[in-house]
Protein backbone atom coordinates (compact mmCIF):
# COMPACT_ATOMS: atom_id res chain seq x y z
CA UNK A 1 0.00 0.00 0.00
CA UNK A 2 1.60 3.28 -1.11
CA UNK A 3 -1.21 5.76 -0.40
CA UNK A 4 -4.72 6.18 0.97
CA UNK A 5 -6.99 9.04 -0.04
CA UNK A 6 -10.08 9.37 2.13
CA UNK A 7 -12.42 12.27 2.92
CA UNK A 8 -12.46 10.87 6.44
CA UNK A 9 -8.85 11.65 7.34
CA UNK A 10 -6.34 14.36 6.43
CA UNK A 11 -4.00 13.28 3.66
CA UNK A 12 -0.29 13.93 3.74
CA UNK A 13 -0.72 17.35 2.06
CA UNK A 14 -3.07 18.54 4.82
CA UNK A 15 -0.88 17.01 7.53
CA UNK A 16 2.23 18.76 6.24
CA UNK A 17 0.67 22.10 5.39
CA UNK A 18 -2.07 22.61 7.97
CA UNK A 19 0.31 21.71 10.78
CA UNK A 20 2.69 24.42 9.52
CA UNK A 21 5.43 21.90 8.67
CA UNK A 22 5.53 23.19 5.09
CA UNK A 23 4.56 26.75 4.21
CA UNK A 24 2.15 27.43 1.37
CA UNK A 25 4.64 29.23 -0.87
CA UNK A 26 7.16 26.37 -0.49
CA UNK A 27 4.44 23.84 -1.32
CA UNK A 28 3.34 25.72 -4.44
CA UNK A 29 6.93 26.21 -5.62
CA UNK A 30 7.61 22.50 -5.12
CA UNK A 31 4.47 21.61 -7.08
CA UNK A 32 5.73 23.74 -9.98
CA UNK A 33 9.15 22.11 -9.85
CA UNK A 34 7.62 18.65 -9.59
CA UNK A 35 6.11 18.90 -13.06
CA UNK A 36 9.56 18.80 -14.63
CA UNK A 37 11.10 16.54 -11.99
CA UNK A 38 8.15 14.13 -12.11
CA UNK A 39 8.33 13.82 -8.33
CA UNK A 40 6.95 16.07 -5.61
CA UNK A 41 9.05 14.18 -3.10
CA UNK A 42 12.25 15.09 -4.98
CA UNK A 43 11.07 18.69 -5.45
CA UNK A 44 10.43 19.18 -1.72
CA UNK A 45 13.69 17.56 -0.69
CA UNK A 46 15.58 19.45 -3.42
CA UNK A 47 14.31 22.78 -2.10
CA UNK A 48 15.44 21.85 1.38
CA UNK A 49 11.90 22.21 2.72
CA UNK A 50 11.78 18.80 4.36
CA UNK A 51 13.91 15.69 4.61
CA UNK A 52 13.23 12.50 2.72
CA UNK A 53 12.93 10.43 5.91
CA UNK A 54 10.34 12.81 7.36
CA UNK A 55 8.24 12.63 4.19
CA UNK A 56 8.34 8.84 4.37
CA UNK A 57 7.39 8.87 8.05
CA UNK A 58 4.51 11.25 7.37
CA UNK A 59 3.34 9.28 4.30
CA UNK A 60 3.30 6.04 6.29
CA UNK A 61 1.38 7.76 9.10
CA UNK A 62 -1.17 9.12 6.60
CA UNK A 63 -1.67 5.61 5.18
CA UNK A 64 -2.28 4.13 8.64
CA UNK A 65 -4.65 6.95 9.58
CA UNK A 66 -6.44 6.78 6.22
CA UNK A 67 -6.98 3.04 6.59
CA UNK A 68 -8.38 3.62 10.07
CA UNK A 69 -10.72 6.25 8.57
CA UNK A 70 -11.95 3.85 5.90
CA UNK A 71 -12.53 1.01 8.36
CA UNK A 72 -14.20 3.32 10.91
CA UNK A 73 -16.56 4.63 8.22
CA UNK A 74 -18.84 2.95 5.74
CA UNK A 75 -17.74 1.35 2.47
CA UNK A 76 -20.59 1.57 -0.04
CA UNK A 77 -18.88 -0.03 -3.02
CA UNK A 78 -15.54 -1.39 -4.08
CA UNK A 79 -14.03 -1.43 -7.56
CA UNK A 80 -10.68 -1.54 -9.32
CA UNK A 81 -9.71 1.69 -11.07
CA UNK A 82 -6.72 1.19 -13.33
CA UNK A 83 -6.68 4.87 -14.27
CA UNK A 84 -6.48 6.23 -10.72
CA UNK A 85 -3.91 8.96 -10.22
CA UNK A 86 -0.78 8.04 -8.28
CA UNK A 87 -0.52 9.58 -4.81
CA UNK A 88 1.25 12.95 -4.75
CA UNK A 89 3.63 11.73 -2.06
CA UNK A 90 3.56 7.93 -2.02
CA UNK A 91 5.22 5.87 0.68
CA UNK A 92 8.15 4.64 -1.40
CA UNK A 93 8.53 1.26 0.24
CA UNK A 94 4.82 0.89 0.88
CA UNK A 95 3.22 -0.96 3.76
CA UNK A 96 2.27 -4.62 3.48
CA UNK A 97 -1.53 -4.93 3.39
CA UNK A 98 -1.74 -7.71 5.98
CA UNK A 99 0.42 -5.71 8.39
CA UNK A 100 -1.67 -2.59 7.76
CA UNK A 101 -4.92 -4.43 8.42
CA UNK A 102 -3.64 -5.99 11.62
CA UNK A 103 -2.46 -2.58 12.84
CA UNK A 104 -5.83 -1.08 11.94
CA UNK A 105 -7.63 -3.82 13.85
CA UNK A 106 -5.60 -2.88 16.92
CA UNK A 107 -6.52 0.81 16.47
CA UNK A 108 -10.21 -0.07 16.06
CA UNK A 109 -10.13 -2.23 19.17
CA UNK A 110 -8.50 0.62 21.07
CA UNK A 111 -11.15 3.11 19.95
CA UNK A 112 -13.95 0.68 20.79
CA UNK A 113 -12.49 0.37 24.28
CA UNK A 114 -12.19 4.08 24.96
CA UNK A 115 -13.70 5.13 28.29
CA UNK A 116 -16.09 7.49 26.50
CA UNK A 117 -17.40 6.29 23.14
CA UNK A 118 -17.14 8.80 20.32
CA UNK A 119 -18.16 8.55 16.68
CA UNK A 120 -15.51 10.41 14.66
CA UNK A 121 -17.94 11.26 11.85
CA UNK A 122 -21.24 11.84 13.61
CA UNK A 123 -20.66 13.35 17.06
CA UNK A 124 -20.42 17.14 16.87
CA UNK A 125 -18.53 18.61 19.76
CA UNK A 126 -18.72 21.77 21.80
CA UNK A 127 -16.27 23.03 24.41
CA UNK A 128 -17.40 23.50 27.98
CA UNK A 129 -16.30 26.26 30.36
CA UNK A 130 -13.58 24.06 31.91
CA UNK A 131 -9.95 25.02 31.41
CA UNK A 132 -7.81 22.98 29.03
CA UNK A 133 -4.82 21.19 30.60
CA UNK A 134 -2.59 21.17 27.52
CA UNK A 135 -2.02 23.29 24.43
CA UNK A 136 -3.36 20.46 22.27
CA UNK A 137 -6.58 20.39 24.26
CA UNK A 138 -6.86 24.16 24.06
CA UNK A 139 -6.54 24.00 20.26
CA UNK A 140 -9.32 21.42 20.08
CA UNK A 141 -11.56 23.42 22.42
CA UNK A 142 -11.05 26.59 20.37
CA UNK A 143 -12.36 24.76 17.30
CA UNK A 144 -15.14 22.81 19.06
CA UNK A 145 -17.99 25.18 18.23
CA UNK A 146 -20.73 22.57 18.14
CA UNK A 147 -20.51 22.20 14.36
CA UNK A 148 -17.36 20.08 14.05
CA UNK A 149 -16.88 16.35 14.44
CA UNK A 150 -13.59 14.69 15.37
CA UNK A 151 -13.00 14.27 11.64
CA UNK A 152 -13.56 18.01 11.05
CA UNK A 153 -11.23 18.85 13.95
CA UNK A 154 -8.53 16.61 12.48
CA UNK A 155 -8.68 18.48 9.16
CA UNK A 156 -8.68 21.89 10.87
CA UNK A 157 -5.74 20.97 13.06
CA UNK A 158 -3.73 19.06 10.47
CA UNK A 159 -3.57 16.05 12.77
CA UNK A 160 -4.53 12.43 12.20
CA UNK A 161 -8.10 11.24 12.68
CA UNK A 162 -7.12 8.50 15.12
CA UNK A 163 -5.11 10.64 17.57
CA UNK A 164 -7.77 13.36 17.49
CA UNK A 165 -10.54 10.82 18.12
CA UNK A 166 -8.65 9.40 21.10
CA UNK A 167 -7.97 12.89 22.49
CA UNK A 168 -11.62 13.88 22.04
CA UNK A 169 -12.70 10.81 23.99
CA UNK A 170 -10.33 11.77 26.82
CA UNK A 171 -11.63 15.34 26.79
CA UNK A 172 -15.24 14.13 26.87
CA UNK A 173 -14.33 12.08 29.92
CA UNK A 174 -12.66 15.09 31.53
CA UNK A 175 -15.70 17.25 30.90
CA UNK A 176 -13.82 19.58 28.53
CA UNK A 177 -16.08 18.71 25.60
CA UNK A 178 -19.70 17.71 25.17
CA UNK A 179 -21.49 16.04 22.28
CA UNK A 180 -24.12 18.32 20.76
CA UNK A 181 -27.58 16.95 20.12
CA UNK A 182 -28.07 16.42 16.36
CA UNK A 183 -31.08 18.72 16.29
CA UNK A 184 -29.06 21.65 17.63
CA UNK A 185 -25.81 21.11 15.73
CA UNK A 186 -27.03 23.32 12.90
CA UNK A 187 -27.52 27.05 13.31
CA UNK A 188 -30.11 28.07 10.76
CA UNK A 189 -30.80 31.71 10.19
CA UNK A 190 -33.29 33.30 7.85
CA UNK A 191 -33.35 36.44 5.80
CA UNK A 192 -36.13 38.27 4.10
CA UNK A 193 -38.59 38.16 6.96
CA UNK A 194 -37.40 40.87 9.30
CA UNK A 195 -35.07 42.70 6.97
CA UNK A 196 -36.85 42.44 3.68
CA UNK A 197 -40.48 43.03 3.03
CA UNK A 198 -42.15 41.62 -0.04
CA UNK A 199 -41.38 44.06 -2.75
CA UNK A 200 -44.17 46.34 -3.81
CA UNK A 201 -45.01 46.74 -7.44
CA UNK A 202 -44.29 50.23 -8.66
CA UNK A 203 -45.89 52.13 -11.48
CA UNK A 204 -42.78 51.36 -13.48
CA UNK A 205 -43.29 47.62 -12.98
CA UNK A 206 -46.84 47.54 -14.24
CA UNK A 207 -46.92 46.18 -17.71
CA UNK A 208 -43.28 45.16 -17.59
CA UNK A 209 -42.68 41.80 -19.13
CA UNK A 210 -39.96 39.45 -18.01
CA UNK A 211 -36.91 39.85 -20.19
CA UNK A 212 -35.59 36.69 -21.78
CA UNK A 213 -32.07 37.50 -20.63
CA UNK A 214 -30.15 40.19 -18.80
CA UNK A 215 -31.01 43.69 -20.03
CA UNK A 216 -28.64 44.88 -22.69
CA UNK A 217 -27.83 48.53 -23.21
CA UNK A 218 -27.39 49.46 -26.83
CA UNK A 219 -24.70 51.91 -27.92
CA UNK A 220 -26.09 55.43 -27.70
CA UNK A 221 -28.95 54.37 -25.45
CA UNK A 222 -29.20 56.19 -22.14
CA UNK A 223 -28.77 54.01 -19.07
CA UNK A 224 -32.11 55.18 -17.69
CA UNK A 225 -33.89 53.86 -20.81
CA UNK A 226 -32.06 50.58 -20.97
CA UNK A 227 -34.01 48.71 -18.35
CA UNK A 228 -30.92 48.52 -16.16
CA UNK A 229 -31.88 49.70 -12.72
CA UNK B 1 -45.68 37.24 -12.53
CA UNK B 2 -44.49 40.71 -11.64
CA UNK B 3 -40.87 41.58 -12.09
CA UNK B 4 -38.60 44.29 -10.86
CA UNK B 5 -37.62 46.81 -13.45
CA UNK B 6 -34.82 45.42 -15.54
CA UNK B 7 -34.48 42.24 -13.49
CA UNK B 8 -35.78 38.72 -14.03
CA UNK B 9 -36.22 38.34 -10.29
CA UNK B 10 -39.83 37.75 -9.27
CA UNK B 11 -41.61 39.40 -6.41
CA UNK B 12 -41.93 36.71 -3.79
CA UNK B 13 -43.15 36.65 -0.24
CA UNK B 14 -40.46 34.67 1.56
CA UNK B 15 -42.62 34.39 4.66
CA UNK B 16 -44.63 31.72 2.86
CA UNK B 17 -41.61 29.52 2.31
CA UNK B 18 -41.39 26.19 4.09
CA UNK B 19 -38.22 26.99 6.03
CA UNK B 20 -38.36 23.75 8.01
CA UNK B 21 -38.21 21.77 4.79
CA UNK B 22 -35.27 23.87 3.54
CA UNK B 23 -33.45 23.41 6.85
CA UNK B 24 -33.97 19.66 6.66
CA UNK B 25 -32.50 19.50 3.15
CA UNK B 26 -29.44 21.51 4.18
CA UNK B 27 -28.87 19.43 7.30
CA UNK B 28 -29.14 16.19 5.33
CA UNK B 29 -26.58 17.40 2.80
CA UNK B 30 -24.11 18.39 5.52
CA UNK B 31 -24.51 15.03 7.24
CA UNK B 32 -24.34 12.98 4.04
CA UNK B 33 -21.14 14.45 2.59
CA UNK B 34 -17.94 14.47 4.62
CA UNK B 35 -16.25 17.85 4.61
CA UNK B 36 -19.31 20.06 4.11
CA UNK B 37 -18.93 22.86 6.64
CA UNK B 38 -21.57 25.45 5.70
CA UNK B 39 -24.59 25.67 3.42
CA UNK B 40 -26.69 28.58 2.21
CA UNK B 41 -29.66 29.09 -0.07
CA UNK B 42 -29.91 32.51 -1.66
CA UNK B 43 -31.83 34.29 -4.36
CA UNK B 44 -29.98 34.77 -7.61
CA UNK B 45 -29.57 38.47 -6.79
CA UNK B 46 -27.43 37.51 -3.77
CA UNK B 47 -29.99 37.99 -1.01
CA UNK B 48 -29.71 35.10 1.50
CA UNK B 49 -32.88 33.09 2.09
CA UNK B 50 -31.65 30.63 4.71
CA UNK B 51 -28.19 29.73 5.98
CA UNK B 52 -26.59 27.05 8.12
CA UNK B 53 -23.15 28.52 8.72
CA UNK B 54 -20.46 28.93 11.36
CA UNK B 55 -20.34 32.20 13.26
CA UNK B 56 -17.31 33.43 11.34
CA UNK B 57 -19.09 33.09 7.99
CA UNK B 58 -21.22 36.04 6.89
CA UNK B 59 -24.06 34.66 4.75
CA UNK B 60 -24.80 38.06 3.23
CA UNK B 61 -21.28 38.41 1.89
CA UNK B 62 -20.96 34.81 0.74
CA UNK B 63 -24.36 34.85 -0.95
CA UNK B 64 -23.52 38.04 -2.82
CA UNK B 65 -20.18 36.63 -3.98
CA UNK B 66 -21.77 33.32 -4.93
CA UNK B 67 -24.47 35.07 -6.95
CA UNK B 68 -21.84 37.12 -8.74
CA UNK B 69 -19.65 34.15 -9.58
CA UNK B 70 -22.62 32.08 -10.72
CA UNK B 71 -23.90 34.96 -12.87
CA UNK B 72 -20.52 35.42 -14.55
CA UNK B 73 -20.14 31.68 -15.09
CA UNK B 74 -23.68 31.43 -16.48
CA UNK B 75 -23.10 34.26 -18.92
CA UNK B 76 -19.76 32.74 -19.91
CA UNK B 77 -21.33 29.35 -20.57
CA UNK B 78 -24.08 30.94 -22.67
CA UNK B 79 -21.77 33.25 -24.62
CA UNK B 80 -19.31 30.44 -25.35
CA UNK B 81 -22.15 28.11 -26.23
CA UNK B 82 -21.39 25.54 -23.56
CA UNK B 83 -25.02 24.94 -22.66
CA UNK B 84 -26.77 25.45 -19.36
CA UNK B 85 -24.63 26.11 -16.32
CA UNK B 86 -25.14 23.75 -13.41
CA UNK B 87 -22.44 24.67 -10.91
CA UNK B 88 -19.22 26.51 -10.21
CA UNK B 89 -16.54 25.30 -7.83
CA UNK B 90 -13.82 27.46 -6.28
CA UNK B 91 -10.75 25.35 -5.50
CA UNK B 92 -8.50 26.90 -2.89
CA UNK B 93 -5.63 25.69 -0.77
CA UNK B 94 -7.80 25.26 2.33
CA UNK B 95 -11.12 24.17 0.86
CA UNK B 96 -13.90 24.63 -1.65
CA UNK B 97 -16.92 26.76 -2.42
CA UNK B 98 -19.44 25.09 -4.69
CA UNK B 99 -22.36 27.10 -6.05
CA UNK B 100 -25.29 25.31 -7.66
CA UNK B 101 -27.95 27.00 -9.73
CA UNK B 102 -31.48 26.24 -8.61
CA UNK B 103 -33.27 27.20 -11.79
CA UNK B 104 -32.57 30.81 -12.71
CA UNK B 105 -33.97 32.36 -9.56
CA UNK B 106 -31.97 30.94 -6.68
CA UNK B 107 -28.79 29.15 -5.78
CA UNK B 108 -27.26 26.79 -3.26
CA UNK B 109 -23.84 27.53 -1.75
CA UNK B 110 -21.82 24.73 -0.16
CA UNK B 111 -18.56 25.42 1.64
CA UNK B 112 -16.23 22.55 2.37
CA UNK B 113 -12.86 21.83 3.93
CA UNK B 114 -9.84 20.35 2.17
CA UNK B 115 -11.18 16.84 2.64
CA UNK B 116 -14.51 17.54 0.94
CA UNK B 117 -15.55 14.66 -1.29
CA UNK B 118 -16.47 16.68 -4.38
CA UNK B 119 -17.70 13.69 -6.35
CA UNK B 120 -19.98 12.68 -3.51
CA UNK B 121 -21.19 16.26 -3.17
CA UNK B 122 -22.13 16.42 -6.84
CA UNK B 123 -23.96 13.10 -6.53
CA UNK B 124 -25.82 14.04 -3.35
CA UNK B 125 -26.59 17.63 -4.34
CA UNK B 126 -28.57 16.83 -7.49
CA UNK B 127 -31.69 15.50 -5.74
CA UNK B 128 -31.31 18.17 -3.04
CA UNK B 129 -31.41 20.89 -5.70
CA UNK B 130 -34.51 19.33 -7.22
CA UNK B 131 -36.29 19.26 -3.87
CA UNK B 132 -35.15 22.72 -2.82
CA UNK B 133 -36.29 24.08 -6.18
CA UNK B 134 -39.71 22.54 -5.62
CA UNK B 135 -39.91 24.00 -2.09
CA UNK B 136 -38.96 27.47 -3.33
CA UNK B 137 -41.49 27.28 -6.15
CA UNK B 138 -44.33 26.05 -3.94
Amino acid sequence: MVGVDSPGSPGIETLLRRSGRIKENDWIAALVSSVKMRSLHAALVGRGVIGSAEIQRCAAGAIRDGTFAVVAGEVERCFLDENADSPLLPARNGIAVDLLLSETAVLMKGVAGLPVAVSPYRDRLVATDKKAATEGQWEIMALATGRRTARDLAFSLGRGLHPVTVEVSRMLGAGLLEVVAPATSSGFSRWGLSRLRPRKATAQDVGTTQPSSLPLRQPGQALSNSGIA
Amino acid sequence: MLVLSGSPFPIQDWSELDYDALNAEMRKLREAVAGVTDTMIAASDGIPIVADVAKNVDPAHISALAASSLGIARQSAEVIGMGTLSQTVVFSSEGYMAVYAIGRLSLLVVLGDKGLNLGRLLHESRPVIERVGAILAA
